[in-house]
C-alpha cells in the first residue's frame, strides 16, 4: 500500500515497454510433452487479464512459471522492458507477484495474523517478533481492504473461517506486501456463490487502486465480467489475446470449445 | 464460572489447564482431609515430585516443539544417558567438568542434527529414523560402560547451579521453568516459532511462502537434542552418577506428557505450557500413586489410560470447536 502503483493505465498499452511483466516465447517441456509453445504474454499496470482455456492448456504451468515455481525449458522474462530472471519463489515475490491458489494457501491451525506474516515476519532483538506492531498492520488491512464479515480480530484461528474469509485473508495478504500483480489461480474454485462475487469484486477494488491481477478461470462469466483482457490457450500455444471491446463472451466460448 | 470456563478453554492449553487444576485441588483437599494417609501438601513429597518431573519436563519441551514442526525423536533416552554417560568419562580424564558438560551439550546436538539429516536427506519418516537411534546409541551406551555406571561429583559451582536449592526450591525445577520459558518465547514470541507451527500445520502453505520446511525442522531437531543431553547434565548432577540404563522410557513418557497437554501427533498445534502441564500431571499422578502405596504396576496402567483419554478428549473437544 505504501510502495503503491502508478495511475492507472487504459489498455492499449498492449506489448508496449510499459508491460509491468512480459514473457516471451515462453516454452516448456515436460518430458516430451510441450505443455507451454512458445508463448508471448504481458501484464499491465491495473489490469485484469483473464487467462482461459480447456483443462491441460497450459494455464497452470504458466501461472507456475510467474510465480517461480517451475523454471521454463526456454523463453524470456521482461520487467517494465527489461529483462529479469524468474528462477525462485523469492525472485517472483520480489517482482512484485503474489500467487493466490485454488486450494487456499493458509495454516489452518494459525491465528490471521500469524498467517498474514508468515515468512516475512517483522523482527527486532535476535529474531523476535514485534508481536504488536504486527497486530496493529494487520488488523488495519483487514479493516481496509477485508469486506467480507465475520473477521473481527487478528487473533482467530483460520480454521474457524468460511472459504471466502479465507481466500479474503490470502488477499489481504498479498495486498499488505504491496505486491503489484496478483496471479489467481482458480481463486473461487472452493467457494460459494456469494463468496465468489465479493472475491471477484475485490479483485475489481483492488485494480481501481492500481494493482494488476492474472485470472486463471473456468468460469467464463466470471472472467467476462471481471477482466479487462482475455487470453486463450490451448494445447499449450496462445490462440486469442483480446481486449474485451474486441470480443463478446459467446465468441470467447465458442473458441475455448472449438479448440 | 461459565465465563471462565469459557476463556479457559479459548486457549491453546486451556482443556490440560483444567484437568490439571482439578486434580490439583482433589488432591490438596484429600491431603488436608486424610493428613495421615495421603501427604501430597508434605513438603518433601511437593519437593520429590518437582524434582522428578524436571528432567522429563525438559526434554518434553523439546519433543513438543519437533513435534508441532511434524517430526518425533524416540531417541532422547538414549541421548539423554549416552551424552551423560560421555560427560562423565570426560571429566574422569581430569578434564575441567565444564568442558564435560559443554561437550554432552554439543553432543546432544550433533545427534539431534544426524536424525535431522537422517530423516530429511533420506525423506524417511522421522519415527523410524529416531528408533534406529534409540537402538543405536543405547548399544553404543552398552558397548562403551560395559555396563558400568560411571561416577561424576565435581561439587561446587556444578552442583550448585545443576542441583541446590534456592529457598525451598530445587535448581532442577528453576531449569525446567527457564527452559519452558524459553520454549515459549521461541514457539509465540520468534520468528522461528512462526515457521515451527507453518511447517506443522501445512507444509504446501508454508513453501509457497517461501518458509525451507527443512531448515526449520533441522533447528528443531537440533534443539530437541541439546534438550535432552541439558537433562541428562542435570540429573547426573542430582545422583552423582551415572548408569548405561538411564533413561529408557523417556521418549515414550515424553510423547505421552506433549500429548496429554494437547500437541498435535500430526503436527501444526501444540503450547509449552501444555506440554508443561502435560509432564506435571503425569508426575502428579506418580506421587499420588506412590503416596497410596499403590504397586508400581498401577502407575503404568493409569498413564496407558491417561494418555489414550487424553487424545480422545483432544478429538471431541476439537470436534465442537468446527
Amino acid at each position: 500500500m505504501e510502495k503503491s502503483v502508478g495511475g492507472v493505465q487504459e489498455h492499449g498499452a498492449v506489448g508496449s515497454a510499459a508491460s509491468l511483466i512480459e514473457l516471451r516465447g515462453m516454452t516448456k517441456r515436460y518430458a516430451g510433452v510441450l505443455a507451454l509453445d512458445s508463448i508471448d504474454f504481458q501484464i499491465n499496470p491495473g489490469e485484469v487479464v483473464g487467462l482461459l482455456g480447456d483443462n491441460g492448456a497450459g494455464k497452470s504451468t504458466l501461472i507456475k512459471i510467474l510465480s517461480g515455481v517451475v523454471e521454463p525449458s526456454s523463453g524470456k522474462f521482461l520487467h517494465m522492458g527489461k529483462e529479469v530472471k524468474i528462477r525462485s519463489r523469492r525472485d517472483s515475490y520480489e517482482l512484485g507477484m503474489e500467487t493466490i491458489y485454488q486450494d487456499i494457501a493458509l495454516v489452518d491451525q494459525m491465528d490471521i495474523m500469524r498467517n498474514i506474516f508468515l515468512g516475512r515476519e517483522e523482527t527486532g532483538f535476535l529474531g523476535f517478533m514485534k508481536m504488536k506492531s504486527m497486530k496493529e498492520k494487520a488488523m488495519r488491512v483487514l479493516e481496509h481492504t477485508v469486506g467480507i464479515s465475520g473477521i473481527t480480530s487478528p487473533d482467530q484461528i483460520v480454521k474457524g473461517l468460511s472459504g471466502g474469509q479465507k481466500q479474503a485473508v490470502a488477499l489481504a495478504r498479498a495486498v499488505y506486501f504491496k505486491n503489484k500483480i496478483l496471479l489467481l489461480d482458480e481463486p473461487t474454485s472452493a467457494l460459494s456463490v456469494r463468496e465468489t462475487e465479493k472475491t471477484l469484486e475485490y479483485i475489481l477494488q483492488l485494480k481501481t487502486e492500481g494493482m494488476s491481477s492474472v485470472l486463471v478461470t473456468h468460469n467464463m462469466y466470471h472472467g467476462y465480467n471481471t477482466c479487462d483482457r482475455f487470453v486463450v490457450l490451448s494445447h499449450g500455444k496462445k490462440i486469442m489475446d483480446v481486449t474485451k471491446d474486441q470480443t463478446s463472451i459467446e465468441e470467447l466460448t465458442e473458441v475455448i470449445m472449438a479448440n | 464460572m461459565r465465563e471462565l470456563f469459557a476463556r479457559l478453554r479459548s486457549y491453546k492449553a486451556g482443556n490440560i489447564i483444567i484437568v490439571f487444576a482439578v486434580v490439583q485441588i482433589t488432591c490438596v483437599v484429600a491431603s488436608l482431609l486424610f493428613p495421615r494417609e495421603f501427604a501430597y501438601t508434605d513438603t518433601s513429597s511437593i519437593q520429590t515430585l518437582l524434582k522428578s518431573l524436571s528432567p522429563i519436563a525438559i526434554v518434553s519441551v523439546g519433543v513438543g516443539i519437533l513435534m508441532i514442526a511434524g517430526e518425533f525423536d524416540l531417541s532422547v533416552g538414549s541421548n539423554f544417558a549416552f551424552t551423560a554417560y560421555i560427560m562423565a568419562l570426560i571429566y574422569q580424564c581430569n578434564y575441567s567438568e565444564w568442558v564435560a558438560v559443554a561437550a554432552a551439550l554439543a553432543l546432544g546436538g550433533f545427534i539431534g542434527l544426524l536424525n535431522g539429516l537422517i530423516t530429511l536427506k533420506a525423506k524417511i519418516p522421522s519415527f523410524i529414523a529416531t528408533l534406529g537411534a534409540l537402538m543405536f546409541w543405547r548399544g553404543m551406551l552398552q558397548i562403551i560402560s560395559g555396563g558400568r555406571t560411571e561416577s561424576m561429583a565435581p561439587g561446587g559451582f556444578f552442583e550448585n547451579i545443576f542441583a541446590g536449592n534456592i529457598g525451598p526450591i530445587q535448581a532442577q525445577f528453576i531449569w525446567a521453568i527457564a527452559i519452558a520459558a524459553m520454549g515459549y518465547l521461541l514457539l509465540e514470541r520468534h520468528r522461528l516459532g512462526n515457521h515451527i507451527f507453518g511447517v506443522g500445520g501445512n507444509v504446501e502453505s508454508a513453501k509457497a511462502i517461501g518458509v525451507s520446511p527443512n531448515t526449520v525442522k533441522m533447528a528443531c531437531f537440533i534443539i530437541v537434542g541439546v534438550l535432552a543431553a541439558l537433562a541428562g547434565v542435570i540429573s547426573t548432577a542430582r545422583v552423582y552418577s551415572v548408569s548405561p540404563d538411564q533413561g529408557r522410557g523417556y521418549e515414550l513418557q515424553a510423547i505421552a506428557a506433549c500429548v496429554i497437554g494437547g500437541v498435535s501427533l500430526t503436527g501444526g498445534s501444540g503450547s509449552v505450557l501444555g506440554i508443561f502441564l502435560g509432564t506435571a500431571l503425569l508426575f502428579t499422578i506418580q506421587s499420588v500413586l506412590l503416596l497410596l502405596r499403590a504397586p508400581g504396576f498401577y502407575l503404568d496402567m493409569f498413564m496407558g489410560i491417561l494418555i489414550v483419554v487424553a487424545v480422545i478428549f483432544n478429538r471431541l473437544t476439537k470436534k465442537d470447536k468446527g
